[in-house]
This record gives structure tokens, sequence and C-alpha cells, in this order.
């Protein structure tokens, strides 16, 4: 089995706040891993931490190691730009950029250095394609992007993260402001996306985790108390906590 | 982790499903009883009794598999109550096709209802009624109780039902070719040991049900 990404006994701390305790993961190679948890658990500040967005937060420290490909993405001499090029992010809610709908996609791939605008032209039409967004938006590709519904939005920022070409594509609860059949459209992307990439996707919502994910992770108080193949997490879970947060038996 | 209740009406709605099931349960072995008591001696109330209960039986199956249909689409259960709603399902199925049973004993009663049936095969077949009766008993309480012990028990009563089956077929066969007249009601007396034969089964079955409902694994 491949791995994409292997976390070894990451500890993340804000202040003298402990959030994740030792956490060990393997996250599979073009597979979609689904993390469950109540809030506050840690499943997000896990995701933010495989792209360095926690790195912002001036009170954060961690140790342990964050393997990508087999490289610690906390080395040093590791381009935090270029780590969040490889490591895609799409938020809770779409939050695209006051611009076009072409100038959001193309916006990537001129900050990484793309100045030809044919390049760019096929890239933003490609993008938009694999995001299922085009035949939606191809005739207003230079309307404002604000315009657009909150699942056409949503669906922009993940072709503005497909844009750059990333391995990995973090989602963290992606749907979560959608009505149904934006979420459907989302969870239909993702199993298409799949095949290129690795997602990982935060959601609170256990059948949307049985729908898309083919691996699962259960946090609890910062920790990871069980994970495996989806099917067995909800249908016969090992750990007794797990059972009680999925059948919904603690609040 | 808080301890406060949580889901109340799901929970709610799971214990109606156990207790629908509990009911079908006691309305089958009431059924076989009559059947049997029919059987050893014919009373035409009887036998309506028990195709009433059939009816009874049929709705029960139909109202329990849609109840369990609305608690699938509303509350979306996963793990353990999952497991629970697909073993009500399957047990409510094998309740609704042993009413069935009985009511083919029940019918093979008023068939034979004028016939001095031979004390050897009689022998054979009360033994048999016997024990299945206690094996509807056990699937009830096994599967109500989620009780693994009583469910593993009901393999071992049906290897006697099935071995008590050889001895009736023996008995049965030797009767027909001893006495070629009561080859007629000796083939319903054969129908009869099938049909017990058959209960075991499905009680065994819903034995299995508990145990994989518990333990996710196929019982061996």
């Amino acid at each position: 089995m491949e791995y994409r990404i292997e976390v070894k006994d990451l500890n993340v701390y804000f202040d003298e706040l402990h959030i994740l305790k030792n956490v060990s993961l393997k996250i599979h190679k073009n597979m979609v891993t689904a993390l469950i948890g109540p809030s506050g658990c840690g499943k997000s500040t896990f995701i933010r931490t495989l792209n360095r967005m926690n790195d912002l937060i001036d009170t954060f420290k961690m140790d342990g190691d964050v393997l990508l490909d087999g490289k610690d993405i906390y080395d040093p001499k590791v381009d935090v730009v270029e780590l969040r090029k490889r490591v895609g992010m799409v938020f809770q809610k779409p939050n695209p950029f006051p611009k076009s709908i072409f100038d959001n996609v193309a916006y990537g791939l001129k900050v990484h250095g793309i100045t030809d605008n044919e390049v760019i032209t096929e890239k933003v039409e490609e993008s938009l394609k694999s995001a299922a967004l085009w035949d939606e938006v191809k005739n207003i590709l230079d309307k404002s992007a604000m315009g657009l519904s909150g699942g056409q939005q949503q669906r922009l920022c993940i072709a503005r993260t497909i844009a750059v070409e990333p391995e990995v594509i973090l989602m963290d609860e992606p749907c979560s402001a959608l009505d149904p059949i934006s979420t459907t459209k989302i969870e239909d992307l993702i199993h298409k996306l799949k095949k290129d990439y690795t997602i990982i996707i935060v959601t609170h919502n256990m059948q949307q985790a049985t729908r898309v994910s083919k691996h699962t992770a259960f946090f609890l108080h910062g920790e990871i108390i069980e994970n495996g193949p989806t099917d067995k997490i909800f249908i016969e879970p090992c750990d007794k906590r797990t059972e009680d947060y999925i059948t919904g038996r603690f609040g | 982790m808080e301890n406060r209740p949580t889901r109340v009406r799901f929970r709610k709605k799971l214990k109606e499903l156990r207790d629908d099931v509990e009911r079908m349960g006691i309305t089958t072995l009431k059924s076989y009883r009559k059947a049997m008591e029919a059987f050893k001696s014919y009373d035409e109330d009887l036998v309506n009794e028990v195709f009433d209960y059939s009816d009874e039986l049929d709705k029960f199956n139909y109202n329990l598999e849609h109840k369990a249909m609305s608690i699938i689409a509303a509350e979306q259960p996963v793990a353990k109550d999952l497991r629970f709603i697909e073993a009500s399902l399957k047990v409510s199925s094998h309740y609704n096709r042993i009413g069935g049973l009985a009511s083919n004993i029940a019918e093979v009663a008023r068939q034979i209802k004028d016939e001095k049936i031979p004390e050897k095969p009689m022998k054979v077949i009360t033994h048999m009624s016997d024990i299945v009766e206690s094996m509807i008993s056990k699937s009830i309480s096994s599967f109500v109780n989620q009780d693994m012990g009583i469910a593993r028990g009901l393999h071992r009563d049906d290897d006697k039902v099935d071995d008590l089956f050889d001895t009736a077929l023996k008995d049965i066969t030797k009767s027909m070719f001893e006495e070629k007249d009561a080859i007629y009601y000796m083939v319903y007396l054969l129908f009869v040991a099938r049909f017990l034969e058959r209960i075991a089964d499905r009680s065994e079955s819903i034995g299995d049900r508990t145990i994989f409902m518990i333990t996710c694994e196929k019982p061996m």
C-alpha cells in the first residue's frame, strides 16, 4: 500500500493547550480519507498541520513528524508556498476572490509563475471541467465569482485548488454550507477527483463519510481513537467510543 | 464525553421495533402450539385460529418492514443500530414463515383428522415438536435479550431435530410398506415431520442473525 502522507507521533499545542496528542496516521495515495469526530476534537487542526496553515498562528507549537512522499514538511528548507501548491485546501465556506470566475482559477497559476496566456486559458478550462463547473460558467467567465450560487462557488474553489495540480486536497467540511443538490455534486466530484488526487475530508455528516471515503479516522479529545476502512468503522467499530459517537449516543 | 441521553426519539423507535419483534415471536409460538394441539387432537376452531395467526403475522411483518424503512430513512442508523434493524427485518421474516409452516401443519391436521396415527411415528413427531417448541421460545429470548449462549444452543437443538427427522423418515417409510392402506395419511405425517424440521431451521437462523447482530461474524 502506497502512502502519500505519514504522520508520526504528532503533538500540537496552542499556547499551553495540548490540541493533538500523539497522533499517528497514514494517508493512502489516491484515496479519500474522512476525518470524523465531535467539534473541538482536533480534526481541523490536524488537516491544517498538513499544509502548515497553523504556522500562521503565533501560539502554534508542534512536535512529531509529518511526511509528504517521505519528506518532512516541517524541514526548515521547505518552501511553504510550494508546499501549499502540493497540498491544496478547500474550506467550509466557499471563499472565492472578488474577481471574475476566470481570474479566480487563473490566480494560483499566476502566483506560481505561469505567464503564457494560452497555457493559463487552457488550464482554467481544464480545471473548471474537472470541477464539473465548466458547462455552467463557460459563457460568463468574465463575470464576478460572487454572483455564483454557494454550490457553484465551492466548485469554483475546488477548480482553483486543482488548477495548480496539487497532490493532496484537504477539504474542511466542504458541504456544510451547501444544499443537498450542491452537496451531491461535490460528492460526485470527490469520487471523480480521487483518481488523480489524495483527498482528506473533514465532515460532520456520517453518511457523507460513508458515501465518499474509503478510509476513516475518528478523533476525540485530540487523539485518534480508531482508524480503518470506512465500512468497518460504520458497521462494526472496534472501540465503544467510536460506536457511541457515530450512533449519536453522546452529544 | 457527556452522559445526557441523546437521540431519544430514535432510541424509542428502536425499542418499539424490538417490542414488535418480541410480540411477533410470541404470536408465532402461540400459533405453533395451537397447530400442534390440532394435530394431536383435532379441533376445527384451533385450525382456524392458526390461520388467523398466520394472517396476523403477515401484517406484523409488513408493518415491521415499513417501520424499519422509515427509521432507516429518518435516522440513518449505523453500526450496532443498523445491524439491529437489519436483524429485526430478517427475524420478522423468519417468524412470518414459521407462521406459514404452522398453518401447513394445521391444514394437515384437518386432512387426517379421522385417522388413527400409529404410536411409533407419532412418538417421534411428538418428540420433534417438543424440541421445536423450545427452539421457537429460545429464538425469541436470544434475539430480545441479545443472548449469544442461547443463540448458540439453537445449533445443538437443530442437530437433534435433524436426527429425529431421519428417524421419522425411516419409521414412516417402514409403516407405509407394512400397511399399504395407510400410505395416504403417512405421506401427511412425512409432511409434518418436514414442516417441523423447517421450523427448527428457521429458529436456528434467528439465533444466527442474533450472533451476527452482536458480533458481525457469520456463525460457524
